[in-house]
């Protein structure tokens, strides 16, 4: 089995297996893109920390079918995620976003969505001040807008 | 200590010190992209999205976007209905049942497609299903003789009495009159309404209005201008005209119940209504009935070839007790009947359902060996004639004094008529008056003191008709008034019991017909309250 080599903003680089590496659709692109030239795959908006736990979520995930579809519909139907995934997500927030971003970045789309649902799930069942309080999140409304809104959205609560 | 002060000032007032890196004070999910959090919403639910909207700005903006919101009618409405179908034709899910951004099949919400905002829709749609929804009331003072007659149209009531003429208001303000023209031309001569007609052509509203003496007058409503101005008026038939059906540009008129009257409102040509234009409406056909039984309905379909006029009427059948008649007169454009069809709910009533593609004469004999249960008694038996009728193709809804609705399906093909169904909706607990339905199978009916409104959505009931299982939803929703056009917020109520306190000064005898009209948004009723009042009550879902 080939083995490739990433190079992380920091300037680390790594050496990963190939089928791991591909599961990022803009490695793969990349990878050949350049052909079996042996260089080191430059991604300069990922540092080694958040590189290296993406690789661990590759290694693991190498051997997934791949996903259908783009717009499969099932996927959005559940915020469940499988025990690995929710042990791996147990990270602090800044780490949570970072690896949000680099799926992102990298195209990975089965750890974007379980990033986000990591995300949905912390929104899940919270008022918004709890909300708020969770994500730092500044409060722009005025007293007056905050209760308009209040009620605007009244009618889909107590479910 | 410190740390609790600053969560504190951080909800209401940000503090005037410039807060300096604190790694767990920064925002970040608020520094993720739009299209990020949006993805993140999409897997948040209805009432986590209506959270999400409350906590800043920029997330009101985010958890509003029409397309979360159409995904989730999607998956809400439309996704269930197409089990539903794929479960009674007993096929596999249709391909396509999934949603997409870009196609998705819609399963009879296709005029949803253009629709811009989702989350209105989608709220719409949730607030019929339980139905709550805010009332406003107007008074009328003096209650005419005969009473005032009601019409909903692209959100504009429309109300026609001999005192006041043809009013116009708008549903999202009810107090306030848009339009007004007296039917009477010349002063201290009253003409009493009693029909009335209402259809949306060419951008404009025609309302078409039957009074005692056979009169037929074709108003016009400008809905940008609101000019409401008298087309065209002139002796239509002798006797009273007793209703009428409009269609775009076609008009179907019955007078003292014999005499049915087809006109071509436009002539053909395909331009906007015009004001000055005195064009007489032009007569494409005349049928004589010996007689047509009260109550009867109306409805007339356009098709890119003919006209479709359906008579709707209500007799008795030795054995059946009440049962109901569709004739169906198909005309081509220039008024030649081409054909005439008859059916009758006989053969629902007994539970025998037709056989698709059988010989129509066949049909009618009803032989006993082709159903399973040998027809002893009716299996609906009606002993009273039907209240009111409604029929929107495909839909055929009567009411009952019996506090029940019964449900007929009207399958009208190239080569047959038949009535499909029977089946009768409970939930009513006192007499029902009066019933409404739209092509789309909606229906709203009232008891006959108005004192109870039911809504109900007769697609799900349609496609479990060929298993006769009962659907699970049997009762119809009542309405739930919320506030009452204050701007505080009351407490929800419903409306059965703001409306029990004042029923106790209502006649008993006020009967409640001609008086129920409805929207996608709204529902409009008519009531007597007292003596010489009559109260208009505006039911808005939005």
């Amino acid at each position: 089995m080939s083995s490739i080599t990433l190079t992380s903003s920091d300037g680390i680089e790594m050496s990963v297996d190939r089928t791991t590496a591909e599961r990022s659709v803009l490695i793969k692109n990349m990878l050949d893109d350049l052909g079996d030239s042996g260089d080191a795959v430059p991604l300069p908006n990922v540092n080694e920390a958040v590189l290296k736990k993406v690789i661990e979520w590759c290694e693991h995930h190498k051997n997934d079918p791949p996903s259908a579809s783009d717009d499969d519909d099932n996927r959005r139907k559940t915020t469940d995620i499988d025990e690995w995934d929710q042990k791996f997500m147990q990270v602090d927030q800044e780490m949570l976003f970072e690896i949000i971003l680099a799926a992102n970045y990298l195209d990975i789309k089965a750890l974007l969505d379980v990033g986000c649902k990591t995300v949905a799930n912390m929104i899940k069942g919270k008022s918004p001040e709890e909300i708020r309080k969770t994500f730092n999140i500044q409060n722009d409304f005025t007293p007056e807008e905050e209760d308009q809104i209040r009620r605007e959205n009244e009618w889909a609560e107590d479910r | 200590m410190s740390k609790r002060r600053r969560d504190r000032s951080d909800s209401d007032l940000p503090p005037k010190r410039i807060r300096t890196v604190d790694l767990r004070s920064v925002d970040r999910l608020s520094g993720l992209s739009n299209e990020l959090l949006l993805h993140i919403l999409s897997f948040l639910s209805v009432s986590s999205l209506n959270i999400c909207q409350r906590l800043s700005h920029r997330f009101h903006a985010l958890g509003g976007d029409s397309e979360l919101w159409k995904r989730q009618y999607y998956s809400q409405w439309v996704q269930p209905r197409a089990r539903r179908l794929a479960n009674s034709k007993r096929t596999t899910l249709p391909a396509r049942a999934d949603y997409s951004p870009r196609v998705a099949n819609w399963f009879d919400h296709g005029h949803l497609e253009h629709e811009g905002n989702w989350k209105r829709q989608y709220r719409l749609r949730h607030n019929w299903s339980r139905g709550l929804c805010r009332v406003t009331e107007v008074e009328f003072p003096e209650p005419p003789c005969p009473p005032t007659l009601v019409r909903f149209c692209a959100g504009i009531v429309f109300t026609v009495d001999s005192a006041c003429g043809l009013r116009a208001w708008t549903a999202n303000d009810p107090a306030s009159c848009l339009a007004s023209v007296s039917l009477s031309t010349r002063p201290n001569s009253p003409v009493n309404p009693t029909a009335l007609a209402v259809s949306q052509s060419y951008g404009n509203i025609v309302i078409s209005v039957g009074t005692e003496n056979g009169h037929l007058s074709l108003f016009l409503l400008d809905p940008q201008t609101s000019k409401l101005a008298l087309q065209s008026s002139y002796a239509a038939c002798n006797g009273a005209i007793t209703a009428m059906a409009m269609s775009t540009s076609y008009l179907l008129v019955v007078s003292q119940y014999t005499n049915l009257i087809l006109y071509d409102m436009h002539h053909g040509s395909h331009q906007k209504w015009q004001y000055s234009g005195a064009a007489t409406p032009r007569q494409l056909a005349s049928l004589k009935a010996d007689n047509i039984l009260a109550p009867m309905t109306l409805s007339l379909r356009v098709s890119q070839s003919d006209i479709i006029a359906t008579v709707v009427y209500s007799f008795f059948h030795i054995g059946c007790g009440w049962s109901i008649g569709i004739q169906e007169l198909r005309l081509n454009k220039d008024g030649q009947q081409l054909d005439s069809r008859l059916a009758t709910t006989v053969d629902s009533q007994y539970g025998v359902r037709p056989s698709r593609g059988s010989q129509p004469s066949k049909r009618h004999s009803a032989e006993p060996g082709q159903s399973q249960s040998t027809p002893g008694a009716p299996f609906i038996l009606h002993q009273q004639p039907p209240t009111s009728l409604s029929y929107s193709h495909p839909y055929l809804l009567t009411s009952h004094a019996d506090n029940t609705l019964t449900m007929y399906l009207v399958v009208s093909t190239a080569d047959d008529l038949f009535v499909q169904g029977g089946r009768r909706l409970w939930g009513h607990t006192s007499s029902v008056s009066a019933v409404q339905v739209t092509k789309r199978g909606k229906a709203v009916s009232v008891s006959s003191r108005g004192d109870e409104i039911r809504i109900w959505e007769l697609e799900t009931a349609i496609s479990s008709l060929g298993t006769r299982k009962a659907p699970k939803e049997e009762h119809g929703i009542q309405l739930s008034a919320g506030s009452k056009h204050e701007p505080a917020p009351a407490l929800p109520r419903t409306l059965s019991e703001s409306l029990n306190s004042k029923s106790q000064e209502t006649s008993p005898l006020s009967i409640m017909q001609d008086c129920v009209g409805f929207d996608e948004e709204r529902v409009l009723l008519l009531r007597e309250k007292g003596v010489g009042t009559q109260l208009l009550e505006c039911y808005d879902f939005t």
